[in-house]
């Protein structure tokens, strides 16, 4: 007698069901000795069948015990759909299947008493995008040629820095009547409009988290794009700082300040500036909340970097001080222009919200030219850890709130002076050239992306609820995970590869997005590239409705 | 006299393209094969024209317009004195062309026959798209000086010769960015080239090159009328010529690879290299043998005892008790239990609730292991040989179940023993007022025999007070309070002199002495003894025997079950309010007719003969965890003196308090004992037994058990790990104490945990390493 109660968890409350045919099985263990999850098991199941063949009811009973693979079922080693088992199973024999029925944000809550974590993306929704309604529209055709992309010169640059307009530049006209330099002009550094976004030491295995380091470095000194990476708040490795490769790093500053005893201590020993300091005030997976790392990933290395012990790491959801909030933001503006002696171009991240364009506007008036830019996250951006609740329910679509910005800029006058950076679930359907475009045409002068590099790197996850496990330390695929034994699945040298190759075609795809519009440079601001297929989307974003 | 075309009207208006072509197309008409052209920039002069007997056409223009030559076909000539605009020669399909001066932008432009030469300088683009025809000639193209930028883009086929007569200053005879996207033919070209896309190989030329030029360039010179030219343009060694990749050779790319990029340039050691060791060099599978593995098996025989050892409170292990009948051990397995018990006939065998067959595994699959045939399997087993004399004496208080056993185990353990025993016969309860039909006496006595047997000094008749207490305390190394309760408890309700108490009564029953009962008896208490007394009542005569409670029952299933098969009853909850001549009064007015009532609520014990600070605030002895009083070392108790408890608690706690004594006696430091941990049975592959059917069951044979029992926590050594670890990496070795282990080859294990899965005993298990 098997005795199953109401309230014991079974396959069916879980997000995915193991699918297995037994028929297939070889018991070749692959799947139990990949799955990082243990979410499936080695198990005995009875086979018992009582048959009877005579001509008269002679009853008779065959009988075996048959090892089997079977679904873990509870709710801390539960299936998340990765599919490595399928993946590892020379026969087809296992795959998991998305449970529509399941019960597991109830019953989750209801045995934890706590909120559901996870990473990933904003799960709601999915397919819908406002991205995919618009579409490059404005054909150059006959009398205004497009450019031929193979072969034309495009200047794929963006600006990272403080742009001064021309009267505002500190020249002065000297005696002789010629234009002098008067003083220190804010840096800037141009840049690919694609910024690897943030993602921090703790949050990636050190071998993803060099993975994305190399490739950048790459893509800089073999193929002559000048891309740049954000390091994530929560330390910089030394080695690193202490190279020539930091001119590609974009520092971050968080309100953890994480690693940053270190990056101070390295100071001395640079041999490079940084290519810029970004001060992240808000994500956009999970605005208003701020950075969370699980204890499961705070490894040694993480612990020293950070100067932290083994515990549930929490940023603070704002930058602490003893000041107001403009008064902070000020604070942190002067204090890292200033680090490195205004050389450096320091920029500042938030998370789109509806009051996004005030914030935006109170940076544009920027009296001491100090605002490098605006990165802009939207809803859809990924993460490594957040309260589930909020990933999916709190944020603020990208796409409008960048317009918005754009525009507001635009009715000052002053549209280009702070680059405007974008992000948020830009690539989501693998396509991060097309999106980049878009946005760029909406107003963007560059947007930035994090979970699609990991996606290079060989992440299964979706917005789908595929695996976005990242939290739990347990990737299996090596990528979020400060597991030894999960970090060694890694190819460092492969997951670089492919970020240089992802970027190398990307590259070609910009210069065909940006030659049938006859651009040479790119098209920051030219909406009217841009047609909509939607009404309510043409509208909201003030470009050509199509149909 | 070639037919002269001029573009103009007699108004010296320049005519349009439309009207001079005409002019062109009638003359053609009209048989003319040769024209002079005096063009102004009209277009696509000299093709598509051809002549219906094949004979050949000539061109020579002046100031042409854009695509003179276009199309032009094998027959045609077309000769431009001064220089053309874009496009001349434009899809040229088999004409020749002469331009005495510069072309313009993308001359030859998708040319795929005939000959185009030009004595200057081409513009931009030109040889775009040329392309060879396998059914014609190859088209070729012949420029005296140089070529724009962005020449011979997407080139497919034919032969382009750039002289870069005069042009040795520039940075390049081909511009800037030339061949992009050039998929064949073969330009060859005299002077500096730079800028050259990635899609082509600038090679030196070869034999067949160098005599094609040798051969041809007379031909160019000739037709730009340059003669004199020729030995300056055949120094072949300034020469050389482009082609494209081939489809294999474009896939490759010069940059390095990722890993010489970071072997070569990338921080040396790795930007981690200084914080994490790792070798990047090694990259693991999803599935891995060694230390990648996410899970390593370990065989952990014995690390849990199994449920029915577990819930003994004599902790008898009866799975090894088993695996002993099972490897024909009968000696030793029967021998086993008497280690831990020396009543395994009459307390397993006969009186015990059998708690480990509640907690057998088997019970899930059909019945538990039948454990009291067990038990009297080992009823004439020989004592073990006790240990060598240690010379030490322990003094036992009181003869019943629990400091027999004690006293057994000491015995066993080497020392000497002396029982002191106030009744006339030890056995204490189990003697007292276990009912006879509960337990045959012969059983009993057997087993005392064989505790006599075993040497051990008993003192009946020997109430122990406080005086002889102190006496045995000072002439024995130890002492063990086992002297039980018996001091009945009564609940002062109103009528209460009237009530019998249920130990006095079983006691009278088993002295023979047949105390008088009613026919209506009502049994206060229906726990254990309760149902004893009930059994009892019915044997002195009663035909109604009602036992009530005020919680549900204490007593065990089959107790109750064996007085309600005589038609005894259990009511609960039952609150007394007083005992009157016509029976129980409830508190809720019902009355419970009863001639006779019995309260059997349990007992306290009697411990007046030690100092009164040795005892809790219950009344019970004050001991440690290793069941030492606390306020007196070398005082142990056990049994009813320190817990109200069943036979087989105060045997469990006499075997247990001797082995804590014997570490005492040699002087060892006393620390409580860990008992092993129950097997979880989520650990147990209980699937591999096939249940048996419930409906058909009966033990005929003790000694069958041994074919049901799981051998939980315990390897049953049946091998099913060997057979089903995938890798084949399980192997079974003997040891040289006949014993054996399995083992996992750690370097052949990829840690599926298959072993740990399908174990039926629950011995492999998995340490997770993630």
């Amino acid at each position: 007698m098997e005795t199953v109660k109401v309230q014991d968890i079974t396959a069916n409350d879980l997000p995915w069901v193991i699918r297995y045919d037994a028929s297939r099985c070889t018991l070749c263990g692959s799947c139990v000795a990949a799955c990082s999850f243990r979410a499936i098991e080695p198990k005995v199941e009875r086979r018992r069948m009582v048959f009877s063949e005579g001509d008269l009811p002679e009853p008779k009973q065959r009988f075996s015990a048959v090892p089997v693979i079977r679904q873990v079922r509870n709710l801390t080693q539960y299936c998340r759909g990765c599919g490595i088992c399928t993946k590892v199973c020379p026969n087809d024999a296992i795959a998991p299947a998305r449970n529509p029925d399941t019960r597991h944000p109830i019953v989750t809550r209801c045995v934890a008493g706590d909120s559901i974590k996870r990473g990933g993306r904003k799960n709601l929704e999915a397919g819908t995008r406002t991205l995919d309604k618009l579409r490059i529209g404005r054909i150059s055709q006959m009398t205004d040629p497009s450019l031929d992309a193979q072969r034309h010169t495009f200047d794929l640059l963006a600006p990272f820095g403080r742009i001064m307009p021309p009267g505002k530049l500190p020249f002065k006209i000297g005696t002789d009547g010629k234009l002098e330099p008067d003083g220190q002009a804010p840096p800037v550094r141009w840049i690919y409009p694609v910024v690897i976004g943030d993602m921090s030491i703790g949050a990636l295995s050190w071998r993803m988290w060099e993975a994305v380091a190399m490739a950048v470095a790459y893509l800089n000194e073999e193929c002559g794009l000048p891309v740049r990476m954000c390091s994530g708040e929560g330390g910089v490795p030394v080695r690193l700082l202490k190279s020539k490769y930091l001119k590609y790093m974009i520092l971050q500053i968080a309100s953890g300040h994480f690693g940053w005893n270190r990056i101070v201590k390295a100071m001395p020993d640079m041999v490079e500036d940084p290519a810029g300091v970004l001060i992240k005030i808000g994500q956009g997976a999970k605005p208003g909340d701020g950075g969370l790392l699980m204890a499961q990933k705070v490894a040694e290395h993480i612990q020293a970097i950070r100067g932290v012990p083994k515990a549930d790491l929490l940023s603070p959801p704002n930058h602490q001080g003893l000041y107001s909030i403009e008064e902070s933001v000020q604070k942190m503006f002067l204090s890292f222009n200033a680090a490195f002696k205004f050389r450096v171009p320091v920029a500042i991240k938030v998370a789109a919200s509806a009051t996004s364009v005030s914030v935006f506007n109170n940076l544009v008036r920027d009296p001491y030219n100090i605002v490098g830019g605006f990165f802009l996250d939207g809803i859809d951006g990924g993460t490594g850890a957040a309260h589930e609740v909020s990933l999916d329910h709190t944020g603020h679509p990208i796409v409008s709130k960048l317009r918005d910005c754009y525009l507001a800029a635009v009715s000052q006058g002053r549209q280009g002076q702070i680059p405007l950076w974008a992000a948020g679930g830009l690539g989501r359907a693998g396509d991060l050239a097309a999106d980049a475009f878009k946005m760029i045409a909406l107003g963007a002068n560059g947007v930035f992306t994090g979970k699609l590099i990991l996606q290079m790197a060989g992440c299964i996850g979706n917005e789908m609820g595929r695996c976005n496990a990242c939290n739990t330390g347990l990737c299996p695929v090596g990528i979020t995970t400060q597991e030894p034994r999960l970090v060694h699945r890694l190819d460092p040298e492969k997951a670089a590869q492919n970020i240089v190759n992802y970027f190398l075609a990307m590259d070609q795809e910009l210069r065909k997005l940006m030659a049938p519009i006859g651009n040479s440079s790119l098209p920051v601001g030219r909406a009217d590239a841009l047609v909509a297929t939607d009404r309510g989307v043409a509208e909201r974003l003030q470009i050509q409705y199509v149909c | 006299m070639a037919a002269q075309i001029i573009g103009f009207d007699d108004n010296h208006q320049r005519i349009s393209t439309q009207v001079l072509l005409q002019k062109i197309y009638h003359s053609l008409e009209a048989g003319e094969t040769e024209f002079e052209v005096l063009s102004s920039g009209h277009h696509n002069i000299g093709g598509p024209l051809w002549t219906e007997d094949g004979s050949p056409l000539k061109f020579t223009v002046k100031n042409p317009g854009q695509r003179v030559g276009s199309f032009g076909l094998d027959g045609t000539e077309i000769v431009v004195e001064g220089s053309a605009c874009a496009d001349a020669g434009w899809l040229n399909a088999g004409a020749t062309l002469v331009i005495k001066g510069d072309g313009g932008d993308t001359t030859a432009h998708c040319a795929a026959g005939g000959k185009i030469y030009v004595a200057g300088r081409v513009g931009v683009r030109s040889g775009a798209l040329m392309k060879h025809d396998p059914a014609y000639e190859p088209p070729q193209f012949w420029v005296l000086k140089n070529t724009g930028s962005f020449s011979f883009e997407f080139m497919g086929g034919g032969i382009a010769v750039i002289c870069g007569y005069g042009r040795e200053y520039l940075d390049s005879v081909l511009g800037d960015r030339s061949c992009v996207g050039m998929v064949g033919g073969t330009i060859y070209l005299r002077g500096p080239v730079s800028g050259l896309s990635d899609d082509v190989w600038l090679l030196d030329l070869d034999e067949a090159d160098r005599s094609f030029l040798a051969e041809q360039m007379p031909v160019f010179l000739d037709k730009i009328e340059r003669p004199e030219l020729l030995e300056k343009l055949t120094h072949f060694a300034q020469w050389r010529k482009i082609v494209a990749k081939t489809l294999e050779e474009r896939k490759h790319h010069s940059r390095p690879t990722m890993r010489e990029f970071r072997r070569e340039k990338w921080v040396e050691g790795g930007i981690f290299g200084d914080v994490v060791r790792d070798d990047y060099e090694q990259v693991a599978g999803l599935v891995n043998s060694g230390d990648d593995r996410l899970k390593v098996p370990h065989w952990q025989d014995k690390r849990y005892a199994a449920p029915c050892q577990a819930s003994c409170p004599s902790a008898i292990p009866t799975q090894e008790r088993i695996k002993l009948l099972r490897q024909g051990k009968v000696k030793e397995s029967l021998e086993l239990v008497l280690n831990y018990s020396p009543f395994p006939g009459s307390v397993c065998g006969e009186v015990c609730p059998n708690l480990c067959m509640d907690a057998c595994t088997r019970r899930q699959l059909d019945h538990p292991v039948a454990m009291k045939e067990l038990g009297r399997l080992s009823l004439d087993a020989a004592a073990p040989t006790p240990r060598a004399d240690s010379g030490k004496t322990v003094a036992v208080v009181g003869g019943g179940p629990g400091g027999l056993a004690a006293a057994w185990k000491l015995r066993l353990l080497g020392h000497r023993v002396v029982v002191y025993e106030a009744d006339k016969e030890v056995g204490g309860k189990l003697m007292q007022v276990i009912p006879d039909e509960r337990l045959p006496r012969q059983v009993l006595r057997a087993e005392i025999e064989r505790i006599k047997e075993l040497g051990i000094e008993i003192h009946i008749d020997t109430p122990v007070d406080a005086p002889l207490f102190e006496k045995l305390r000072a002439e024995n190394d130890a002492v063990v309070i086992a002297s039980g309760a018996h001091n009945p408890v009564v609940i002062p309700f109103p009528g209460h002199e009237r009530m019998l108490k249920g130990l006095d009564f079983l006691k009278a029953v088993n002295a023979g002495r047949k105390p008088k009962v009613g026919e209506r008896v009502v049994v206060i208490g229906a726990g254990n003894a309760g149902m004893d007394v009930c059994l009892g009542a019915y044997a002195m005569g009663a035909k109604q025997v009602t036992a009530i409670d005020v919680q549900r029952p204490a007593a065990y299933p089959n107790e109750i079950e064996h007085v309600q098969a005589l038609g005894g009853k259990i009511l609960w909850p039952f609150f007394t309010e007083k005992i009157t001549d016509k029976g129980v009064l409830g508190k809720d007015g019902r009355l419970l007719e009863a001639d006779t009532v019995i309260i059997a609520i349990g007992e306290r014990p009697d411990l007046s003969f030690v100092p009164r600070e040795w005892l809790s605030d219950k009344g019970m002895m004050a001991v440690d965890g290793c069941g030492q009083a606390v306020k007196a070392p070398g005082v142990f108790a056990i049994g009813d003196t320190i817990q109200p408890g069943l036979l087989t608690h105060a045997i469990g706690t006499g075997t247990e308090a001797a082995e804590y004594i014997d570490t005492f006696l040699a002087g060892g430091e006393l620390t409580a004992k860990k008992k092993p941990d129950m097997i979880p049975q989520s650990c147990l592959s209980k699937e591999l037994f096939r249940p048996r059917n419930r409906g058909r069951f009966c033990v005929t044979d003790a000694m069958d058990e041994t074919s049901r029992c799981l051998s939980c926590g315990t390897c049953r050594d049946c091998s099913m790990c060997l057979e089903a670890c995938p890798e084949g990496a399980i192997r079974r070795i003997e040891q040289a104490d006949g014993g054996y282990e399995y083992v996992s080859d750690d370097h052949l294990c990829i840690g599926c945990g298959l072993c740990a899965g399908i174990c039926p005993c629950g011995i492999w298990a998995m340490e997770l390493m993630v």
